[in-house]
This record gives structure tokens, sequence and C-alpha cells, in this order.
């Protein structure tokens, strides 16, 4: 069912673009159907799941690699899914009321925020690491796509790429993480991961990176710069993404595995260290925000980073409180999003300073506000203070198998620390945003509509009822706390009265710390403003950008300059390098025996070759020299006419009557060719000094090399050569003419080949030439360009024919 | 059933001599040439699905036996290899075609079709070659076929880019001319499966230096660094109506050719450290380039530089000594679902590149601007093989990034190791350099310029030409999802082939002795 129902979602999201042409803003009520879909069929497997039956799907993919669609439904993953199709379903309708009817691509954003849906829905109920990658990406790419929704804005612009840049870039050294782990463990299933857990050298290795992904994924300092900056989204989407779904996704993770892994090594000083930080430097900048919208970001910084130390502890009573704080945050959170949004939408403005009396204008709102800022300052009876009793529960000293009782008193000084900033921020947010104040002229602005404020107010009742109510959540978050392994099930249950105990004294105190903080909060902005900056991880990033783009630049202007004598150069170099090195380096080790005298070697059959030799190669190195065109080509033409003799010298006069036909061929066309050229060469194309002197070394040394490796060759060959068999069969085909069977019989594959590439050449020279006569040059720019070209073209089938004959030549020789 | 392995030579070649003659009818000539490609990719279907289990098929051109005549052979790889460059080649077509027919090429569409056709039969023989000379063939084939092809529409720029592509691809041949003379020299043979086992006699540095000697032959055709530098001056310059077939194929054809001479005729030595620094340098320095191009095409040409890294490195983790043969198995399984995946891939975003050119009349970073609202549906099929180059998963290069990750660190090793950071880091910079195009040029408010450009577009034979382009577009968009869709198939004959290359055994065995060995 549950493949079905991710499908059904991507259905809907193809169909969403079309149909919103037609019903505008409405349209996200369409989308919101596979959302509550999934809510629904997700209630159904609750008691299955209360018993400890998660249900199960499975699609393969790859099966070879390992990335197969397993499918999982537990009671963790039933939270996350309470919180992705339940609360995501109400936001869809509170954007349905959201947008107007004039804002830009409603389809394409109402279709990824479905597909987004469907993404985050895998992540939390596949029970496979690499298809959990797939889903992860995937909704980096969706938010990707929905931060950069008003694209005609630089900055929408920029905090998309860089979120991408980051959720991706970490994203990537978590599937490394993941591959360690499932080549450590021979699987890459989650449940037998976590019930199994690997050894290895390289485990911890895995587990830094994995947590890594999870935390730039989560927003954790120093990666949490991309979230604020992501707010420049349109209200929905943030609500949706970047406050309940998409950045729990990484705490989501941490709880996943926690229970495999809390005792691996850095698992914990990561968890706590970076979870803590980001839990007091996100509630601290969330003090000095003005901004309704980027308050609630960096609010939301601070709970996920508060999230990440609960989910990492690892143990079952983490496991209840984690189960509670996240539907805690998820409904508290996302009230208050879409409350500042729904001031934004009727006010014009969600900046605090210039808001006053919003409660008095619409109190329903105010009212719901002030339950989810309640819940989010953990005051009872909500159910943000049921699950903040849970979670000091987790690192009361004794509690925590693998701290210390100094190390649990930190440890929950600091989570009281936030929690008093929170409290102050919680408290900002709402008396910013809806009390009235003297100095600030109020505007006029109509008020929201019943169905405009209805997710809102439904969503503030979530963060009320199960305070009441604890049971109505207990029994989850207790399914989930028996699922995890190593450990007896705690006897703790979520409820608002567990006595005197040390939690509701640290609740009180908090509350207490909170509201002196709010009483002398201007004395406190006065602190901030005097306190230095936080350092901030964007200019790293930045920096790192940075550092890339001078690093490519540096790079490749060195390296690209355009000169193909200097690529040609470097060419030969890398052969002189590599297997020339590697030839010299065996001769030198002597692995390889080259022999310089003695018997078998002779230096020529007869002195003619040492003629022919002397003739090819001074005219070559003539004709690199001379500086006139004319008589370089007519020293081209006399190495040419060395080779045929050497043809003969090897008892091969029709090959050398061919090549003779082939050079005199080519000697006149580029006469022609010529004729329309200057007479010398442009000074500027030749190079000269020291590049001139390296062009003939890597040459020489070139030549070197191969000559080298040809006598290897030939002396390490032991067995007779493939041509031996042509005099047989050749007595059967009735001919005496080897060379003629050889290119129209035994080898007349390859003969077909060069006469395709002679025909094409003619072809390709022959259209040049009809479109220069047709278009009078136009298409050839000036003279030389035109005439450039042919030459090109015609050398290539002469060199393809020599080639040939060169190869079946050497073969003929040789037998 | 041995037939079918010399058709993707002969019948592309019949097909061009065919719409040589009948050039004058341009319809007639179209169809011919479309008919061709689809039995091509027909045939190719056929082979593969009689070679997908592991199968070796040879067949001896005039009945001579090997090694005395010319043996074409199809094994699982080359099978794959035909099938995919088929369909690239059928859709390229297909795009040239809306092109000619909406009068929105310059080029001369009567040579057109003979030319593209011989250089599908050069692509062909080139992976059904079991000869090295004959593979030598193909590669001439192809190449004559690609100047005739780079040099319609000159103009002054063209040529010089022309000049650079022709000059190095040249020397290249020259090497490989004289690659096969000292194999010659040290075996008496050029048929492959012949050198396979006679090399065996010859001393292993020699084997060495020859292997080496091919890496080099065969990394300038496939743009390794650092024998690239022809590649990103050439291609984004002189190549305009079928850019993607040689950004997508002729690399390709190179790699093919270093996947079948390092694994049958110079495996089982230590060479393959050097195999991983090529493969680690390529990709930086490729990627790096990458970055700082202001032109859509230069961007995609370095990218494509940059993971011919991948390919090599998936290559290097064959037969590392001391290393794990699973690993090896697994690592050149990676490197045939990225080639199969790179072509399409490449091609796709090369054909996108062209559509852009068609909206701003170039394709520089600098005036393109605010496409996605200009052209929705060239936004989306710019976006998802963006996803796939930069490795998103569910793309297809998610799953031949996943294959050569897991190889490497199988295998272990420093270098692997090192591999595996560095394709990393590639990762994350192609992101970064093809997401640039996309938030640089698809995102923002269009010029006036491209604006008015679309009106233009959008009425006459220009709007038909347009709509077919994007339609051919958004075909081979389908074909990379569906390679990504097939990954498990894929993987699945990626690893059979991977087995039968590293063991060579029925390659050997088809072409020596018995024209079809099952596995």
């Amino acid at each position: 069912m549950l493949p079905a129902l991710i499908a059904l979602h991507v259905a809907v999201a193809v169909v969403l673009p079309p149909l919103a042409v037609r019903l505008g803003p409405r349209v996200f009520l369409v989308a919101a159907v596979p959302l509550l879909a999934t809510a629904g069929w997700a209630l159904l497997q609750l008691p299955g799941i209360l018993d400890g039956r998660p249900a199960t799907a499975s699609v393969p993919w790859a099966p070879e690699l390992g990335l197969v669609l397993d499918f999982r439904l537990d009671a963790l993953a039933l939270t996350m899914v309470a919180l992705i199709s339940g609360i995501g379903s109400l936001i869809f309708v509170y954007a349905a009321w959201y947008f107007s009817a004039s804002e830009r691509a409603l389809g394409r954003l109402a279709a990824m925020m479905v597909l987004f849906s469907a993404s985050m829905l895998g992540v939390v109920v596949t029970d496979n690491l690499l298809a959990l990658y797939v889903f992860w990406e995937l909704t980096t790419v969706c938010s990707f796509v929905l931060i950069g929704h008003s694209d005609h804005r630089e900055n929408s612009r920029r905090a998309a790429i860089q979120a991408l840049i980051t959720t991706a870039g970490f994203g990537l050294l978590m599937l490394i993480g993941f591959l360690l782990l499932g080549q450590a463990a021979g699987t890459y299933r989650i449940s037998e991961l976590v019930a199994d857990p690997p050894t290895g050298p390289l485990v911890p290795l895995a587990v830094v990176l994995v947590l890594a992904g999870a935390f730039a994924k989560s927003a954790q300092v120093p990666l949490h710069y991309w979230l604020p900056a992501a707010m420049v989204a349109p209200t929905p989407v943030s609500a949706y993404l970047h406050a309940a779904t998409m950045v729990k996704g990484g705490v989501y993770l941490v709880a996943r595995l926690a229970p495999g892994f809390a005792d691996t090594g850095p698992w914990l000083p990561l968890v706590l260290s970076f979870g803590l930080a980001t839990m007091v430097v996100g509630a601290w900048r969330a003090m000095r925000q003005d901004d309704g919208k980027l308050l609630l970001a960096y609010g939301t910084v601070s709970q996920l980073g508060f999230l990440t130390v609960l989910a990492g502890a690892g143990t079952p009573i983490s496991g209840i409180a984690v189960v509670a704080m996240l539907l805690a945050h998820g409904f508290f959170k996302s009230t208050l999003f879409l409350a500042v949004g729904v001031i934004d939408h009727q006010v014009g403005t969600r900046t605090m300073s210039r808001l006053s009396g919003v409660g008095r204008r619409m109190p329903v709102l105010a009212t719901a506000a002030a339950v989810a800022a309640g819940s989010m300052a953990g005051l009872p009876p909500l159910l943000g203070f049921v699950a903040k009793e849970a979670d000091f529960e987790v690192y009361l000293p004794g509690h925590h198998p693998a701290l210390s009782v100094a190390g649990s008193s930190a440890v929950l000084l600091v989570l009281a620390l936030g929690s008093v900033l929170t409290f102050g921020y919680s408290a900002r947010l709402w008396w910013g945003s809806f009390t009235t104040k003297a100095e600030v002229a109020e505007r006029r602005y109509p008020s929201a509509g019943p169905a405009f404020l209805a997710p809102v107010v439904l969503l503030a009742a979530a963060c009320l009822l199960p305070g009441l109510a604890p049971s109505l959540v207990d029994p989850l978050a207790q399914a989930h706390a028996a699922t995890m392994p190593h450990a007896a099930a705690p006897d703790y249950h979520l409820a608002l009265w567990h006595g005197f105990s040390l939690p509701l004294l640290l609740s009180v105190a908090v509350t207490a710390a909170g509201l002196v903080l709010f009483a002398n909060r201007e004395r406190f902005y006065r602190l901030q403003s005097a306190a230095p900056r936080w350092p901030d991880a964007e200019v790293a990033y930045h920096l790192f950008v940075h550092a890339v783009y001078s690093t490519a630049l540096g790079v490749t202007r060195r390296l690209q300059t355009g000169s193909l004598p200097l690529y040609l150069t470097v060419i030969l170099g890398t052969l002189l390098v590599v297997p020339g090195g590697w030839f010299v380096w065996s001769l030198a080790s002597s692995g390889l025996h080259v022999p310089m005298s003695g018997g078998d070697w002779r230096l020529w059959d007869t002195p003619v070759q040492l003629v022919l030799a002397l003739v090819v190669g001074v005219s070559a190195i003539a004709a690199v020299r001379e500086e006139r065109r004319f008589p370089a080509l007519l020293l081209l033409g006399a190495t040419g006419f060395g080779m045929c003799g050497i043809f003969v010298v090897h008892g091969a006069p029709d090959l050398a009557l061919t090549l003779i036909l082939v050079e005199t061929l080519t000697m006149i066309i580029l006469i022609f060719v010529l004729r329309r050229l200057p007479a010398r060469f442009a000074s500027g194309a030749r190079r000269v000094g020291w590049p001139r002197r390296l062009t003939a070394v890597v040459c020489a040394l070139a030549g070197i090399f191969v000559a080298g490796v040809l006598a290897a060759s030939t002396y390490a060959r032991s067995l007779p050569p493939a041509s031996v068999g042509y005099w047989e069969e050749a007595e059967h085909a009735g001919s005496a003419n080897l060379v003629n069977l050889i290119l129209a019989d035994f080898r007349a594959m390859d003969t077909i080949g060069e006469i395709t590439v002679l025909v094409t050449a003619a072809v390709a020279v022959a259209s040049l030439v009809v479109a220069n006569r047709r278009t009078g040059g136009e298409n050839g720019g000036d003279e030389g360009n035109g005439a450039a070209k042919p030459v090109m073209a015609r050398n290539e089938p002469v060199i393809g024919r020599e080639g040939h004959e060169t190869s079946t030549g050497g073969g003929h020789g040789s037998g | 059933m041995t037939v079918l392995v010399a058709l993707p030579f002969l019948l592309p070649l019949l097909g061009a001599a065919v719409t040589l003659l009948i050039s004058r009818w341009p319809r007639v000539q179209r169809a011919a040439s479309l008919l061709t490609l689809a039995a091509v990719t027909a045939n190719a279907g056929l082979l593969l699905a009689e070679t997908a289990d592991g199968t070796v098929i040879s067949s001896q051109a005039g009945g001579w036996p090997a090694p005395l005549g010319i043996t074409l052979v199809a094994d699982p790889l080359s099978a794959l290899l035909v099938l995919v460059s088929s369909v690239v080649l059928l859709i390229v077509l297909l795009y040239a075609i809306g092109q000619d027919v909406g009068g929105l090429s310059r080029g001369n569409p009567d040579v057109f079709h003979p030319v593209y056709l011989v250089l599908t039969a050069g692509v062909g023989l080139s992976f059904v070659a079991g000869d090295l000379f004959n593979l030598f063939v193909g590669f001439e084939v192809t190449l004559t076929a690609s100047y005739a092809l780079i040099t319609q529409a000159p103009t002054r720029e063209r040529t010089r880019a022309s000049m650079i592509y022709t000059v190095v691809s040249l020397i290249s041949s020259i090497l490989f001319l004289t690659g096969i003379a000292l194999v010659y020299a040290a075996t008496g043979t050029v048929n492959m499966a012949d050198i396979a086992d006679r090399l065996a006699t010859v001393p292993g540095d020699l084997r060495n230096v020859l292997g080496l000697f091919f890496l080099v032959v065969f990394g300038i055709k496939a743009a390794v660094v650092p024998m690239h530098f022809w590649l990103p001056d050439s291609y984004p310059i002189a190549i305009t109506r079928i850019s993607a077939i040689f950004a997508a194929l002729l690399t390709k054809v190179a790699v093919y050719a270093i996947i079948r001479t390092q694994t049958l005729l110079f495996s089982r030595d230590d060479i393959t450290d050097v195999l991983l620094v090529f493969a680690i340098v390529t990709m930086l320095v490729g990627i790096l380039g990458a970055l700082v191009q202001d032109d859509v095409n230069r961007v995609l040409s370095f990218a494509l530089v940059s993971h011919i890294g991948y390919m090599i490195f998936g290559l290097g983790l064959v037969g590392v000594p001391g290393g794990h043969d699973d690993a090896g198995v697994a690592g050149l399984t990676g490197v045939i679902v990225y080639l199969v995946h790179h072509i399409v891939v490449q091609a796709t975003l090369f054909l996108v590149a062209g559509l852009i050119r068609q909206y701003v009349g170039n394709t520089s970073l600098r005036s393109i601007r605010g496409l996605a609202s200009v052209s929705p549906a060239l936004a989306l099929f710019f976006f998802l093989p963006a996803m796939s180059l930069a490795g998103l998963p569910p793309m297809s290069g998610f799953v031949a990034k996943l294959a050569l990750f897991q190889a490497g660190l199988e295998q272990g090793g420093p270098l692997a190791y090192a591999g595996v950071a560095a394709g990393v880091a590639t990762s994350v910079l192609t992101l970064i350099a093809i997401f640039r195009i996309w938030v640089r040029g698809f995102w923002g408010t269009p010029s006036q310029a491209i604006v008015a450009a679309q009106s233009a577009l959008s009425s006459g034979t220009g709007r038909f030409g347009i709509r077919w382009m994007t339609a051919t577009t958004g075909l081979m968009v389908a074909t990379g999802i569906a390679v990504a869709l097939l990954a498990g198939p894929l993987t699945e004959i990626g690893t059979v082939a991977a087995r039968e290359l590293i063991s060579g055994e029925a390659y050997r065995t088809a072409v020596m002795s018995d024209s079809v060995v099952a596995p």
C-alpha cells in the first residue's frame, strides 16, 4: 500500500499544473487529497503498530546494488507520517486561501509540494539506507525548487542554491557513510542494522559521515545558515518544509539509528555538542529577530538542536521523549508559522515593530497563537509541557548509561538554559505580533476568513488536546520505545503530573527564569547588541564557494591555453611519461630486455635501408624547419617517396606503387591549394625559442621510444605471425598476389571501411565546394579558411590509406 | 544468428549508400534514413536479447577463420552499447530532421543523412570489432564522418575549432596505428582474442608498456586529462547540428576501446594504479574547468571530460593487486552502467543546449535568462538530466555513481579511497556547475530578446520545428528516465558483462574456435 500511496502523490502532482489554470489557489485542496489518504491509511495501521507489528512492503529497483525500496511503517515512522500527511494536509488547505490567483506558477508550486510530501513520506517509511538516501535527496531537490519559487528575486535564487549545495553536499558524505555501514554489516536494511550493529574499523567514520549529513539537513550549527535564508519561500512552504517536516529528516535519522549506534565512539559527543550548541545559538539569535518568520526560523534551528540531543540519546526514555517532542514541535511550530502567515497576508507585514492591535482585530488567531506559543515555551497543560518533562527525564543523572552524573548535569543545565531562551522568544513573538503598542500606528486591513483560520485553529487544538490527555500520544511513544533493542522498556509514561520530581522543578525554574528574562527583555537586547556576533558558517560557505571558483579559475586558465602545439606537446609528453616512463624503468630494473648487439640483432638487411632511412629522416627534419610552403611540401613528398623505397626493399612493389600514386596525387592537390596561400608560413604560426626546442626534443624522444618498444616487442615474440597462415590459404584461393588477397579477401572488411572513408571525405568536400559556390564564400569567411578545410578533409583518406598499407605491409614483410 | 553481429556496420552503410543516391528527394531520404536507424536499433535489441545472459557471438567475415580473417564479436557489453547508441542516434536524427523541416538549420541536408549513417556504421563497427586493426578502421570511419559533419556551415571560428579537433584526432590515429604495429611485432597477430592468448608469452613489463601505450591512444579520444585540452576547445564551437552525438558517443567509443583493450588484452597487470591516478586527475581538473565557463556548451564539455574520469576510475578497480575480485566486477559493472547513463544524459543536455540556441541565438550564460518562464517544457527537460548528471537520485546518474562508490569502498586501498573522495568532490562540484546554469539561465526574468525570439518561434514553420525538437528532446529525457527505471536489469547485464570481460574466456573461445559460446 505504501508504494501505491507514494505513486498516488506523484500522479496527483502531474495533474496539478493543468488543474491550477482552472482552479487557481483552490488547487491545493486537490493537492491535499493524497496526503489525507495517506493519513487515513496510516491511522488504520495504528492498532497493528501499537502491537508491534509494522506494515511492510518492498519494491526491488536494482537489487544487485542493494537498492531495494523496502518500506516499513513503525511507531517512529507513524509519528513522522502524522507530521507529513496530517499537518501537511492542513497546511495545504491553508495554502488554498493563502495564495492569490495571481501568484506565479501556482501549478508548479502545488505539484512540487505534493512531490515533496511523497519524498518525505518515502524518507520516513523506508527501511533501506540507500532508498532513504534516494528520498532524502528528492526532498532536497523539491526544497531547492520551492525556496526558489520567487525566482525573479536574487535572494530567492541565492538561498535556493545555498540550501541545495549545503544539504546535497553533506548528503553525499552521508551516502558514503551509508555505504560503509552497509558493507560492514552486509545489509542496507535499517531494522537489521539497528538490531545487529556492525563493528569494524570504518564504522566510527561511517557514523561521523552519516551524522554530518543529518546535521546539515537538520540545520545544526554551524550548518544552520541555509535555513533562515530559506525563509524567502512562501509561508506555507516554510511551514511545511522548513518547520514541520523536512528539517526533521536529520532528527528522524538520528532517532532511527541511535538505538544501534549510540554506543559507537563518536556518536554521543557529536550529537550532544552539536545539538546543545545549536539549541543555544538558535534561541539566542531568535531573541534578536524582528521579523516574525525569521524569529520562528531561528527558533526552529534551536528546537532542532534540542531534538537532536533527545534523539541521539538512544535510550528507551529518549524514544518516548522524541515521539512526544516531534509531535509537539510539529504542532506548535506550524501553528505559529501559519499564524504569522495570516498576519503577513492580511496586514501586509510581519515585522513585529510595525504591528499593533492585531490581537484585538483577530482574537481567534491570537488565541490559537497563544496556545501554540505556550506549548513552545513549555507551559502546562499543553503538549509542549508534557514533552519537555519527558525530555528532562532523558538526561536526569543516572538515566543515560554512558554519561556520568557531572556530564548529565551539564547537559541538563544547557537544556534548561536553552529552554529559558525558548520561553523568551516565544513570549516575544506573541507579544510583538498581537499586542497593541501605543507608539505604532494601527493599519487597516480585512480580517481573515474562517476557512483561512480553520487550519490554524485545528493545529492549535492539536497543541492542547494531547496535553490535556497525554494518553492520546503515550501509546505511540511507548510503542516506539518498545521497538528499541538492548534495553528493557522503561516505566515512564507521558503525563501532566509525575509528582514532585526534578523535571517539574526544572520546568518551574525555566518558567520563572523565562518570565524574568521577558520582563527584562530590553536590557537583554542591549546585552545582545553589545555581545560579539557569533561566528557564522555562512562566511565559511562563501569562503568555500569562493575558494572553489578561484582554484577552478587558476587551474583552468593555466591549463586551457588554446594553443594547439602546446596540446600536442602535452599529449606526446604523456606518452613519454606514462608508457615511456614504464619502459625506461623496466629496462633499468632489468624487467625487460632489449638486445643491443649479438647474433640475433643486425642493423640492416641491406645498406639501401640506411640510405632510405636517411632520406626520410633528413627530409622530415628539413620540412619542419622550412619557412616557405612550397619547399616544405616538396620535402614532405620526399619522406613519402622514401617510404615507397622501403616497401620496395621489403619486396612489396605493388604497395610501393599504390603509395607513389597516393603521394603524387596528394602533392598535386596540395600544390593547387598552395597556389591560393601566401608563399611563407605566417610568422606567428610557428613556435620559436625554447618552445620550439621542447617540441623537437619531445618529438625526438617519442621516436626513440617507439623504436625502442618496437625492438623490444620484436625480440619478445616467440610465436610465428598470423601472416604465415596467408601463404597456405593463398594457394587454396588460387592467387599468388598476397597483397591483393589480403585487401580483397582476407581483410576485405577493412577495405570496405577504408573505401567508406574515402567516399565520405569526397562527398563532404564536394558539398563544401558546392556550398561555397552557392553562397559565394559567405560561409567560408576569408580565402585562407575556405581553402583550409578541403586540405583537412583530403589529408585524412590519404593517411587512412597509408595506415592500411603500412600495417598489411608490415605483416607481409615480417613474414 | 551470427549475421546479427555484422548488421550494426552493414545496415547503416547500406543506408548511407541509398540515402546518398536519393538525395534529390528529401522526404524519401529522410524516411530511408529513419528506417535504417530503426532497423539498426531493432537489430541491436535482438543482439542484446541474444547476449544478455553472457553469450558471446562471433562472426568471421568472409568465412576466413580467426586470426586470418576479420572477426566481429558481440558480447553483452558491445550489444548493450550498440543498442544504447543506436537509440540515441535515432532520437538525435529525429531532432535534426525537425530542425531541417522547421528551417532552423544552416546545414546541407542531402549530405547530412548519408554522412550521419556512415557515422552510425563507424560507431557500430567499433563496438563489434574483434580485430585491433578493424577497430582502427571503425574509428577512422567514425572520425571521417565527424570531420565531414563539423565542417558543415563553416565560419572562421568554427574552422579553427575543427582544426584542433581534426589535428588531435589524426595524432591519435597515428599513435593508434603505431600501437597496432607494436602489438603485431610482439605477438604476430591483430586479432584481439589471439593477441590476448599470445600476450601471455610476452614479458609482463612489455605488456604493461603496450597497455599504457593504448591507454594514451584511446585516452586522447576519450579526453582523459591531460590529453583532453582539445575537447572543450573544439566541441562547443565547432559542432552545431549534432553536437549531442559527438559528446555522447564519440568519447564513449574510446572509453569502450579502453575497457576492451585493458580487460581483454592487458588485464591482470599492475597498471591499475596508473588508471586510478588518471581517473582522479580527470575528474577534478575537468569539473574545475566546468565551474568557470560562461557558456552552456563549454560547461557541458568540461563536465563531459570530468565524468570520463568516473569510468576510468571504475576500470581502475579491476584487478588491483591483492584486491577483491568481486570489487573488480562491481567496478566494471559501475563503468558499464555509467557509460549507458552518460551517453543518454550527455546527449539530452546537448539537445537542450541546441534548443537554447534556438531561443537565444547563442548559449552564453550572459545572455540566457528566465528560460523557465519562456518554455516550461524546456526547463523540465534541462532539470531532469541536470539532476542525473549531478548524480542526484532517482536519476540514472545516481545509480551509476552508487555502483562506482560501492565498488571503490569495497576495493579499499589508498588510491581507491582517494578515487571515491574525488568522486564525491566531483559530484558536488558538478552540482554547483550544472545548477549554476539553471539558476542563471532558467530562473529570473527573461530578457526582451528572449521573449521576442519566443514569439517569433511560435509562428510559421519555426513553430513546427521548435515543437518537434522539444518533443524529441523529451523523448531523450524519457530514455534517460527509462535507464533509471531499468537500473535493475541494467546492473544485471552489467554484472554479467563485467564477469565475462574479466575472465575473457567466453570471448576468446567464441572467436578462436566456436562461433557462439553460451555462459
